[in-house]
């Protein structure tokens, strides 16, 4: 399988060449084009009732496709985000990484997918009950509104809620105020994120949020 | 006719045409790879170049910009010349995002709601800036200002709109105006003084508010689209959902392009003449014409009754 991200940041996509007998598991509407004699399959995500999880609590589809490549030659499938913005990619090796609700777009077949919790605060700051993991062994790919960037966190780091795109899970994550009660309120920073330990973290650049705070007031 | 060709920003070559139309064949190469004859600048897809008969007769293409980066490939910009923080813009054009590094006790002023990223030490206070102008035009009235605690500290600012930013240094003598919306951030010492010009732009439907920004230090803005830095020498005119900056010396006068019926009729609306020398910075996108484009779409306002 080879792959390469282009058009970003702005505007990434996915090609996946997929070598004879190989797959790639897609969120169901992240297909864009393929080639014809590819075999899709849609399969629930992870069984019926991790899928209902999946979908209702950690914001992904209850479907995946399974784009598989029974021809005898190499065959590619584009894949993108929904949103604008940029979509990178994690190597599995064992490890496991928390993503926020909705930036999964694809993953290489032995990539486990698990929900964690991440508490009522989490809830209260409109992030939802549960975090999507991945781990095992494999390429996942991802993507968000905006750049992406990676950061090593060693100790602490504050990230905006709405930012935070993936991280390390050995890391504690703890939603609090960004500042007092008034700055919270009247500054616009709401709730943040502390992220606690040693790991990697990837933001981006961009927010919903802030997009809707720059276009809201010109539409009245 | 021999040809050159461009892969990961190295251009490799000189390939004889009938070697590079057969690893176009066997697909060592992608038909849209960029390519060039020798000796000329004119990049195109090396598909489009193999086909033409001969140098000769390939079509004169007037852009010879480079292809896209690729993707993960993030501009970075850090200063070369005066700065008073250490900084780095990422992610530019498309998404620049800023990232400050703050000095112990230092402060920042910040545009409300946009702080992305920060470490523990820096504590956020919320004034008020701008007040009344600023309210009229459905900003933020309110200012963050971000002290590093006890130590140096980071902070990662994310504007709201798509695109571009910009840093200047203020020496002290130079003033440098300001559309509104346009704030990121800025060092303590920079004064932000709002000044409400919405009456100029009263019939385009703009409301013009500019900050006047004087003092010494850092001061980033932002815009909707790409940067265009115009150095300004005599008359310059610029429609006025375009501004983003100007320098002081610059005089401005908002005007119609050309008389009543074009304002009515052009759709150019309302432009702004600058006169004089000095530097001006212009968005390449109107936010205006985005909120155009997107209000048919919105969804109907919920029914209260």
């Amino acid at each position: 399988m080879r792959t390469t991200i282009e058009g970003g940041p702005a505007f990434a996509y996915i090609n996946v060449d997929l070598d004879p007998g190989e797959t790639v598991i897609a969120e169901s509407d992240a297909m864009s084009s393929m080639a014809a004699d590819l075999n899709l399959v849609a399969k629930l995500n992870g069984g019926f009732f991790a899928g209902i999880l999946k979908k209702f609590l950690g914001g992904e589809s209850l479907f995946v496709n399974h784009f598989t490549n029974n021809t005898s030659e190499a065959r590619r499938v584009t894949l993108v985000q929904s949103t604008p913005g940029n979509s990178r990619e994690i190597q599995l090796n064992g490890q496991e990484y928390c993503l926020q609700p909705g930036a999964f777009i694809a993953c290489t077949p032995d990539v486990n997918f698990g929900l964690k919790w991440a508490g009522i605060k989490s809830w209260f700051a409109r992030e939802g009950l549960f975090k999507l993991t991945v781990s095992g062994h494999g390429t996942v790919w991802y993507g968000a509104y905006g750049g992406l960037l990676e950061k090593e966190v060693d100790g602490e780091y504050i990230v905006d809620t709405g930012h935070l795109v993936a991280y390390e899970p050995q890391m504690n994550l703890n939603i609090q105020l960004a500042g007092g009660l008034f700055g919270s309120l009247f500054g616009g920073e709401g709730f943040v994120s502390r992220l606690e330990g040693k790991g990697k973290i990837v933001i981006q650049t961009r927010s919903l949020s802030g997009l809707a705070d720059w276009v809201n007031p010109m539409l009245h | 006719m021999n040809i050159m060709i461009r892969r990961d920003g190295e251009v490799n070559g000189p390939y004889p045409l009938e070697q590079v139309k057969d690893l176009i064949a066997n697909g060592t190469l992608s038909p849209d790879e960029p390519a060039c004859v020798e000796g000329s600048e004119q990049w195109m897809p090396v598909g489009e170049l193999t086909g033409a008969p001969a140098a000769a007769d390939v079509p004169p293409v007037i852009a010879s910009e480079p292809v896209a980066a690729p993707a993960g490939d993030i501009e970075t910009y850090t200063p070369t010349g005066h700065h008073e923080h250490e900084f780095r813009i990422e992610c530019k054009p498309d998404y620049g995002y800023l990232t400050v590094q703050v000095p112990a006790d230092q402060t920042l002023k910040v545009e409300a709601a946009a702080m992305a990223t920060m470490t523990t030490n820096m504590q956020m206070k919320t004034k008020i800036g701008g007040g009344f102008t600023r309210m009229l035009s459905g900003e933020s009235i309110f200012i963050n200002e971000y002290t590093a605690q006890g130590g140096a500290g980071e902070i990662g600012i994310a504007p709201g709109s798509p695109g571009d930013m910009a840093h200047v240094h203020l020496g002290g003598s130079e003033e440098i105006y300001l559309q509104s919306s346009g704030y990121v951030a800025s060092g303590m010492n920079v004064n932000l003084d709002w000044k409400w010009q919405g009456c100029r732009g009263f019939f385009s439907g703009e409301s013009l508010i500019l900050m006047r920004c004087t003092g010494q230090g850092d001061l980033w803005f932002n815009t909707y689209g790409a940067i265009i830095e115009i150095p300004v020498d005599g008359d310059y005119v610029v429609d006025t959902g375009y501004i983003v900056a100007f320098t002081g010396g610059l005089h401005y006068n908002v005007e119609s392009v050309g008389g009543l019926k074009s304002l009515f009729f052009s759709g150019e609306g309302l432009v702004c003449r600058f006169r004089g020398q000095g530097k001006l910075w212009i968005q390449t996108r109107h936010p205006g014409a985005f909120a155009n484009w997107t209000w048919p779409f919105r969804p109907p306002p919920p029914n209260n009754d």
